[in-house]
């Protein structure tokens, strides 16, 4: 298959993807128990004409799929919509990426540097204490639910020694990013970490290394070249749907750290049931998470001659 | 295997700029040279819920913002007697029609003078049904609201006939019918009453980017959502001196968070969530305040179901809770058990008119409900998911349980959007829960909202009772304020008569505070009256 037909086949694919589950998000919060307009003003009720009049702007009254196609004629020419207080979705989301994206990518960057290099250093040392020790942190890492960690890390490293802000953006980067950061990026660390130290394991033993171990090539390079090389093709998949996931999945994480980005944003949407900023908040993550994946299959082809071949 | 190496250390480079250039535009950025810790002295900082809206006739989560930036017409202490702010006086001869005067020489934060006119142009635009502003009802009972907010179509016209401007400085307004509390009604916490300059009617989404107040202080930037909101005290203002300079609103999405950040000295007052109220004095010491609040909690019964149709099995319930040992255990004590129909702050409350029937009689209770001829069945407790009264409604169901032998489980909803919405239906499947927190305190305020249909708190004690709504209305039209006290708890004398809901408690709003606050002040609206806050010296 050459590459631009890969391409269109992604293409095609992602936009069909797109509109699937776009319409199960907006039929899923149609769903949601309870009318959104009547608990708009908590338990102050709004005047009756306050609510027909909403109703009617958002389409309310409609079956969900002409309220989803006026959500997608309306996205098709550029407008996200607007919330029931009438703010442009469009606008909240420009606001609250920067943060997300700062987040993520902060995560991530853990993720790589310690994760690639705790992999490495117990794959080197199968068996041994480094090894075990290894193992044993990552299975707590995984194992611990990540409100847990972060309100613990919070409480450590916020409010008794004071290292870091306890939560905001207030400080900037890095300081208000890296104790979040480091909570979100624990799961996919202890992943990479694994990932890399089977990869480590499996590549130690591949005739090219025995070949270039009996030409008597010293052991760092045999390391810090060909072993490296070769065991980041599997991790660096990882990495890159990681990347997708952690983009919209850092909702617990920005609400106990009180940090402004997109997953805070959907979380309040899907409280108040506001159908339009969930689907639109949705939407922006499917397309980052489609584009990522998408990414990663080029990628894989660009890296491994076998794929785009067959 | 060259290329692979060249677009990792590609993707590390991009990642490393991305990470730094987007640092640098964070919305919420600037807040670092506005914080307390590096403010100058005289400057606090506040956790609130991202407003979204901050017009005072939209506002529903923005109630301490609202009361910073504009001065309302008559203030109620918490000690509920009430003084002029914004107006020289407030009079009417049958409490219908009500002449008020301002003051005069008080201006907005843009230089311009408030009048007569700000407030009845004000009042139009949220009551205009159009506009569709979430705080319109609180201008329901001004003549012509009705048709500005037509049951079909558009209305015809952009003004109430009941405001009539006399002078610059006078206006009358005209009730639907007498109502002797209407001073109340424009006090702090009724923030639909509050005036706007005439630049907001011309563009009301820039007024709420930049809203423009006639209060003790004035917005300094542009309103962004997730950033804090940074006021500074206004320097022709006309009412008593605020004590601090500068206020800060920090958005917190969970509030747990915010008195995280209190306990860390980032920030100096949170509110107090319920699921740390136990904990709060171990954390906090003399730090905690809690405030006498216009609020108060029943629990709710579906009187549509024959089994609690007679009265002793509605009163061998309420006798059943105990009240005391759930607000030692649960609220540490901040709450006050119940022993009426409106909360103990309002006025003329008639205190402890329940009498044993609020209080904890278990024995009492179950030889009550057997000779009621018990009670058949579940008994499944409905509450709102989600907002951190799992532990009470399990306590109460606990209590049912053991005390009267009737199988009571608590059980919560999704979120409170499905629990609404259940309850106005009438679908509420048990006892479920029921509450109002008054925004002036006046009996009238908690006895409408309840126990007249369509008050407000709809089905929250699904009783609306013709000869209550009677005595409520003779009350209303009582002009001298301490009759009108003796009106009102004679409804709670038929209330109590037929006691068609436990009374459960009278509610405290309660704060934490940094090390930085000597002493946070209140009003009987609940909140902090946070323009008054004493700082430690130095802070």
């Amino acid at each position: 298959m050459t590459a631009a037909r890969l391409v269109t086949r992604r293409v095609v694919e992602l936009l069909v993807v797109f509109v699937g589950v776009s319409f199960v998000i907006y039929a899923m919060v149609f769903a949601l128990p309870g009318d959104p307009i009547a608990a708009l003003g908590g338990d102050r009720p709004l005047p009756a004409n306050v609510v027909a009049q909403l109703r009617e702007q958002f389409h309310l009254d409609e079956p969900v799929w002409r309220q989803y196609l006026y959500w997608l004629s309306a996205l098709l020419h550029g407008d996200l919509g607007t919330n029931f207080a009438g703010q442009s979705v469009a606008d909240k989301l420009a606001l609250r990426w920067p943060v997300t994206i700062t987040l993520a990518l902060t995560a991530w960057l853990i993720e790589v540097v310690v994760g690639v290099a705790l992999g490495l250093w117990a794959g080197l040392r199968r068996g041994r204490a480094a090894d075990k020790a290894v193992l044993a942190g990552t299975i707590l890492a995984s194992s611990i639910p990540v409100f847990v960690v972060a309100v613990s890390a919070q409480l450590l490293f916020g409010v008794r020694l004071g290292w870091f802000p306890v939560a905001g953006t207030a400080a900037g980067w890095p300081m208000s990013y890296l104790l979040p950061a480091a909570c979100v990026a624990l799961f996919g660390l202890a992943s990479v970490a694994r990932l890399m130290r089977g990869s480590v394991i499996d590549t130690l033993h591949s005739d090219f290394v025995r070949t270039l171990r009996a030409k008597g090539l010293p052991r760092k390079e045999i390391v810090g070249v060909h072993v490296m090389r070769n065991s980041a093709i599997p991790v660096l998949t990882f990495l890159a749907v990681d990347l997708g996931y952690l983009l919209g999945g850092t909702v617990v994480i920005e609400g106990v750290f009180n940090l402004p980005g997109v997953g805070n944003l959907l979380f309040q949407a899907i409280r108040a049931h506001e159908g339009p900023t969930v689907v639109g908040v949705s939407t922006a993550l499917i397309l980052v998470f489609l584009v990522t994946n998408a990414l990663v299959d080029l990628l894989h082809a660009v890296l491994d001659p076998r794929i785009r071949h067959a | 295997m060259r290329l692979s190496l060249r677009i990792t250390v590609g993707a590390l480079a991009a990642t490393l700029a991305l990470a730094a250039c987007s640092g640098g535009t964070d919305p919420a950025d600037d807040s670092a040279d506005t914080s307390s810790s590096t403010g100058t002295g005289g400057a606090i900082s506040i956790g609130v819920t991202e407003p979204g809206q901050l017009i005072p006739g939209r506002q529903t989560v923005a109630y301490d913002f609202s009361m910073a930036v504009w001065a309302p017409l008559t203030f109620i202490d918490d000690q509920s007697n009430l003084t002029y702010v914004q107006a020289e006086s407030i009079e009417s001869d049958d409490a219908t029609t009500w002449t008020i005067t301002l003051k005069d020489g008080w201006t907005f934060h843009d230089g311009t003078p408030v009048t007569a006119q700000s407030y009845v142009d004000a009042w139009n635009t949220v009551a205009y049904g159009p506009n569709a502003f979430e705080n319109s009802g609180q201008l329901a009972n001004v003549v012509g609201y009705g048709d500005l907010n037509p049951a079909e179509g558009d209305p015809t016209t952009t003004e109430m006939s009941g405001l009539t401007v006399v002078d610059d400085l006078t206006f009358t307004v005209e009730l639907v019918g007498p109502d002797s509390q209407f001073p109340m009604q424009v006090s702090q916490a009724q923030t639909a009453m509050y005036p706007m300059p005439e630049s907001a009617l011309a563009d009301l989404d820039a007024y709420n980017t930049h809203p423009v107040g006639n209060g003790a202080f004035e917005l300094t930037g542009d309103y962004v959502e997730g950033s804090p909101l940074v006021v500074t005290a206004y320097p022709d203002y006309q009412g008593d001196p605020p004590t601090v300079s500068q206020i800060t609103f920090v958005p917190y999405t969970d509030t747990g968070t915010a008195y995280t950040d209190v306990l860390a000295g980032n920030l100096d007052v949170s509110s107090l969530p319920a699921d740390k109220m136990a904990q709060a004095a171990t954390d906090f010491g003399d730090h905690v305040y809690s405030f006498e609040a216009p609020g108060i909690s029943f629990l709710g019964l579906p009187l549509w179901d024959e089994r609690y149709s007679d009265i002793r099995v509605r009163e061998a319930i309420s006798m059943a809770i105990d009240r005391d040992t759930i607000n030692q255990v649960i609220y540490g004590g901040l709450y006050t058990p119940a022993t009426a129909w409106t909360p103990g702050i309002e006025p003329g409350t008639p205190e402890g008119i329940c009498g044993e029937y609020c209080e904890y009689h278990p024995d009492e209770a179950k030889a009550l409900l057997e000779e009621a001829g018990g009670f058949e069945g579940d008994m499944e407790i409905y509450y709102p998911g989600g907002v951190g009264l799992d532990e009470f409604y399990t306590a109460i169901a606990n209590n049912i349980r053991q005390n009267l032998g009737i199988n009571a489980y608590a059980s919560p909803s999704t979120d409170w959007a499905e629990f609404y919405q259940t309850r106005l239906d009438g679908d509420v499947p048990g006892p479920f829960f029921s509450r109002w927190g008054a925004l002036y305190p006046s009996q009238q305020n908690t006895l409408r909202v309840f126990f007249v249909e369509g008050g407000g708190c709809d089905m929250c004690i699904p009783w609306y009772d013709p000869e209550v709504a009677t005595l409520i209305a003779q009350a209303d039209a009582t002009v001298d304020s301490a009759d009108a006290a003796d009106a009102y708890a004679t409804v709670q004398q038929r209330i109590q008569d037929e006691f068609p809901a436990p009374p459960l408690f009278w509610e405290a709003y309660s704060y934490v505070t940094s090390d930085r606050i000597a002493k946070l002040n209140t009003s009987a609206a609940g909140n902090p009256n946070y323009s008054q806050t004493i700082l430690v010296d130095g802070a």
